[in-house]
């Protein structure tokens, strides 16, 4: 019994971080309907440069997003207008071909620069385990969880009261009415995929708190991304982060009972499973 | 003197490689109703389309309050000061309704405060009471009010209504007509696109009649509504 606690318990932990990368990999694709494929190693990028802020300016690893975030944004917002603003009057093949090929581009460059071989952080103040009625819990994965929620809280925020929130929105109702508006679309895309990337950064500076980082990453991260946006539907961040509870808990208790190797099994039944059964997913719109 | 608020000289315009605007020339001063009929297929809604550039025209200029607005990119037409109430009503479906009026604001965001809404209010109370909800929860002729009040909420100096009678019943389309009433009692351009001649020609003080693309009568709203043409096409009499 105790057993299943333990393991349902940091499955959730896990699933808030992973929430939180869906919600990136939702921002771009709700808005401008473009499939990122290389969203789970943008993951994957920026636990590399939180290794390098780590390792060489010896910035503990929770706090390099206030570099990695910005960063990401840029480079999300360089992507966008260098390919895809560029495909998005094109067949939809055309933009799997670019997001896949940059999929193997990062993959490739990670490999060049920092090698194959795993690479972690020595050491974060979050480090170090608290109990709780005889539970014993990872305090960086707890830490993580609550930052992963206060963030996805601030999206839900920004995505509602602010005027880029609602341009996001807007213009992902009606592209044409929101012109008609007033608002210039490619902007506004180009601030969506900037977000969704940065996104990114905040959970590539969380994972690195209790985990190591390797080429492979990203197709894991870019995997339970869209089991989760699957789940969950276009529309709905509640549904968002209760699929990403889903997918971390199964996840968790994939590793505890079965074999550890199962994990991305796992997760990938439910996305084939979701597809199959409700296309639409558990709380989409339409 | 009277001033010139849109002037199309020439326009061409279409789809891809098809043409379906041809050779329109037409204007509109200041305060002015305008109409332009046509049936099912004229060009109508291309017309429009085109003004606010959802489609680029082929040709021709597009001149509004002295400037050459042919090769703008939508947004900045709409920042120009042209609402364009498109067909269907196209609305934010996903958000509320006061949402949806707020995004009629957008281009003014920095100056106007929300005050601006209770106007939209006055006009339509309907929309006070549903402010809440989403918009894809409205009725037919409350969305129609709705995609009107988020039109006027920009402030706009000229503003084109595409079939605003659409899909509603007798009762519904009297109903916003009246609303309509209100708008040109305070002076605002207005651009009408109608199939339902009667209405057009009682509300408008001018008309064009849009036949294949082409435009093939104009003149004021009486002596269109006596034409031998108009009444054999489009009034069956």
């Amino acid at each position: 019994m105790e057993t299943i606690f333990q393991s349902v318990f940091s499955g959730v932990l896990m699933g808030c971080i992973y929430a939180l990368i869906a919600l990136g990999l939702s921002l771009i694709f709700g808005v401008m309907n473009v499939v990122n494929f290389a969203h789970g190693d943008f993951v994957m990028l920026s636990m590399y440069f939180t290794f390098w802020a780590g390792s060489l300016w010896g910035i503990d690893a929770v706090l390099t997003p206030l570099v990695t975030f910005p960063l990401l944004f840029l480079f999300g917002v360089i992507i966008y207008y260098g390919l895809i603003s560029r495909t998005l009057r094109e067949h939809y093949t055309i933009q799997i071909a670019i997001t896949v090929g940059l999929m193997t581009f990062l993959r490739a460059i990670t490999q060049l620069v920092w090698q194959a071989r795993p690479r972690a952080l020595t050491y974060s103040f979050i480090q170090g385990n608290i109990q709780v009625g005889g539970y014993v819990i990872a305090l960086s994965r707890l830490v993580s969880a609550i930052i992963s929620l206060i963030i996805i809280g601030s999206i839900s925020y920004f995505l509602n009261r602010t005027w880029p929130g609602r341009e996001i929105r807007a213009t992902s109702d009606d592209l044409d009415a929101a012109s008609l508006m007033g608002i210039n679309y490619q902007k506004t895309y180009a601030i969506a995929f900037g977000l969704g990337s940065s996104l990114t950064a905040i959970a590539g500076g969380l994972l690195m708190t209790f985990q190591q980082v390797d080429p492979t990453m990203g197709l894991r991260f870019g995997l339970l991304s869209w089991c989760i946006l699957a789940l969950a539907g276009l529309g709905s961040l509640p549904g968002l982060l209760i699929s990403g509870l889903i997918v971390g808990v199964s996840e968790s208790l994939a590793m505890t009972f079965w074999d550890p190797r199962a994990r991305l099994l796992v997760i990938y039944l439910i996305f084939v499973l979701v597809l199959w059964v409700r296309p639409r997913g558990i709380f989409g719109r339409k | 003197m009277v001033k010139q608020v849109l002037q199309i000289k020439d326009l061409s315009s279409g789809y891809g490689k098809v043409t379906v605007l041809r050779d329109i020339n037409f204007q509109i001063v200041e305060n002015e109703v305008v109409a332009v009929l046509g049936s099912n297929g004229a060009g109508k809604t291309t017309l429009l389309k085109t003004i606010s550039k959802l489609i680029s025209p082929f040709t021709g200029e597009i001149i509004f309050e002295g400037q050459n607005i042919a090769s703008y990119p939508p947004y900045l037409v709409a920042q120009a000061g042209i609402a364009h109430v498109p067909e269907g009503g196209k609305l934010f479906v996903n958000m509320t309704v006061y949402e949806n009026l707020l995004m009629g604001i957008y281009r003014n965001r920095k100056k106007v405060k929300e005050d601006i809404l209770e106007e939209i209010y006055e006009i339509f109370p309907i929309l006070r009471e549903r402010k809440n909800q989403l918009a894809r929860t409205l009725s037919g002729g409350e969305k129609q009010m709705l995609s009107i009040g988020r039109g006027l909420a920009s402030q706009p100096k000229f503003i084109m209504l595409d079939e605003p009678s659409q899909g509603l019943a007798p009762k519904l389309v009297d109903e916003i007509y009246q609303k309509l009433s209100i708008l040109k009692k305070r002076g605002i351009t207005i651009l009408l696109i109608e199939q339902n001649i009667n209405y057009a020609l009682q509300f408008a003080e001018r008309g064009y009649v849009l036949e294949n693309g082409r435009i093939v009568m104009e003149g004021e709203s009486k002596e269109l509504l006596n034409s031998e043409h108009i009444k054999k096409h489009y009034l069956g009499i």
